[in-house]
């Protein structure tokens, strides 16, 4: 009973009865169905969860085309990283679509719009390693470049709350929760900021090889 | 050597995460209106409206002082709040209707005087205590808004922000226009609107920083 092989079922043909079928882990054949993701984000922005997961996980698709097509002169390894900034960008702005017009026009300027920005930053950065190359090519050989990628060195170049946790959740193998909880903060915050951390220190890690 | 989590992780804990809250237009504009109306009102408790306001009134030109920035603020904060929504459509070319009505009004005292007064009455007596005014009046609107409106996602930061500026100096202008006595369509376009200017200068450049996300 999937909706592709209902013929009743087109794109500008609103059924009444659809919603009732929408199983909530059905992912074929709905990449196209504005309705079901304006469905899926209306549930998604009244608490459902599940419904939030299976947009996000039906949006990953077309977005990772998305961040291919557009950057062609960006390493591979980075594009995974554009499109988690995209995803949490969704999340993080997704009381800024009201329900009215259709999901998906939204969904693409969100992107579109953090797409171009982390583009906009690597380009800035991509001159960075280089630099560092060249000065360390130039320099007498000083500290072990091992030294340099000391962790407590590298948890010292982001901000102390992100340093925190991950000492606490990477390093001395405590759990998010309590983590959290001794940041004074939600364990969903925590997990986001520890996501973002570790993103940071993967990138200072590629800078500093 | 990657330490990073995998994109299925971060949906978990994004879906795990409670939804933030809906953007409402009126929490974004209520603010501002309220700091524009406290500016004025300390201004007039200050300095007081004309004394002929009522009878000035009457007239079309003073009318349009008040009116056309009146309008202009208007169309301005619907732009902003409207581009706080990805995907939303902005119909710019709206802004173009006050200004050109208050250029109109510029070229007809233009045609109408004598070459000799044009300079006098268009740099008039109070100037710098109009751009002054306009421009402290409008400051603490620009900076709530600004504030306010990084809760929104506007995929033009700049141009938000210009327009928070516009909204904030034209509403402004239309209370100051209460009190000023200048009522020369040459005087109030070129003062007024070098205020609205540079206000829309500041607020985009404050916008295309203040207003990414």
């Amino acid at each position: 009973m999937t909706l592709a092989a209902d013929p009743a079922v087109g794109r500008h043909c609103p059924d009444p009865g659809r919603e009732a079928r929408l199983a909530p882990h059905r992912k074929e054949a709905t990449l196209d169905q504005d309705p079901i993701w304006d469905e899926l984000m209306r549930r998604a922005n009244q608490g459902d969860g599940a419904a939030f997961r299976q947009f996000l996980t039906e949006v990953t698709p077309p977005l990772r085309r998305m961040i291919r097509a557009r950057g062609r002169n960006l390493p591979p390894d980075q594009h995974e990283d554009v499109l988690q900034e995209v995803l949490l960008a969704i999340h993080l702005k997704r009381g800024t679509w009201d329900g009215d017009a259709p999901v998906r026009p939204w969904l693409y300027a969100v992107a579109r719009y953090k797409i171009v920005d982390a583009f906009r930053k690597r380009g800035r950065r991509l001159h960075l390693p280089l630099e560092d190359v060249a000065e360390i090519l130039a320099a007498d050989p000083g500290p072990a470049p091992l030294a340099a990628r000391d962790a407590e060195r590298m948890l010292g170049m982001i901000d102390a709350r992100s340093a925190a946790l991950v000492r606490a959740v990477r390093l001395e193998g405590q759990s998010t929760e309590d983590a959290a909880a001794g940041l004074g903060v939600s364990p969903g915050t925590a997990r986001v900021a520890l996501h973002r951390a570790m993103k940071r220190l993967a990138d200072l890690a590629r800078r500093m090889t | 050597m990657t330490h990073r989590p995998s994109t299925d992780d971060l949906i978990r804990t994004l879906a795990a995460s409670p939804p933030p809250p809906q953007l409402g237009a009126w929490g974004l504009v209520l603010p501002m209106l309220a700091s524009v109306g406290i500016a004025l009102g300390l201004f007039m408790l200050l300095f007081g409206p004309r004394a002929d306001l009522v009878h000035a009134l009457a007239r079309p030109t003073v009318a349009a002082k008040t009116l056309l920035p009146l309008a202009l603020a208007l169309v301005a904060l619907t732009l902003a709040v409207r581009s706080t929504r990805p995907a939303r459509s902005l119909r710019r070319s709206l802004l173009a209707l006050p200004v050109a009505a208050a250029l109109a009004l510029f070229v007809a005292r233009l045609i109408q005087l004598p070459s000799g007064p044009v300079v006098p009455e268009l740099i008039g007596s109070s100037a710098a205590a109009c751009l002054l005014s306009i421009t402290a009046l409008s400051l603490p609107a620009t900076v709530v808004g600004l504030v306010l409106f990084r809760s929104g996602a506007s995929p033009h930061p700049a141009f938000t922000g210009a327009m928070i500026g516009v909204s904030s100096a034209a509403g402004a202008a239309a209370g100051y226009a209460l009190h000023c006595t200048e009522d020369s369509p040459l005087f109030f376009t070129t003062w007024y609107g070098a205020a609205i200017l540079a206000a829309a200068v500041g607020g985009g450049a404050a916008g295309r920083h203040f207003l990414r996300w």
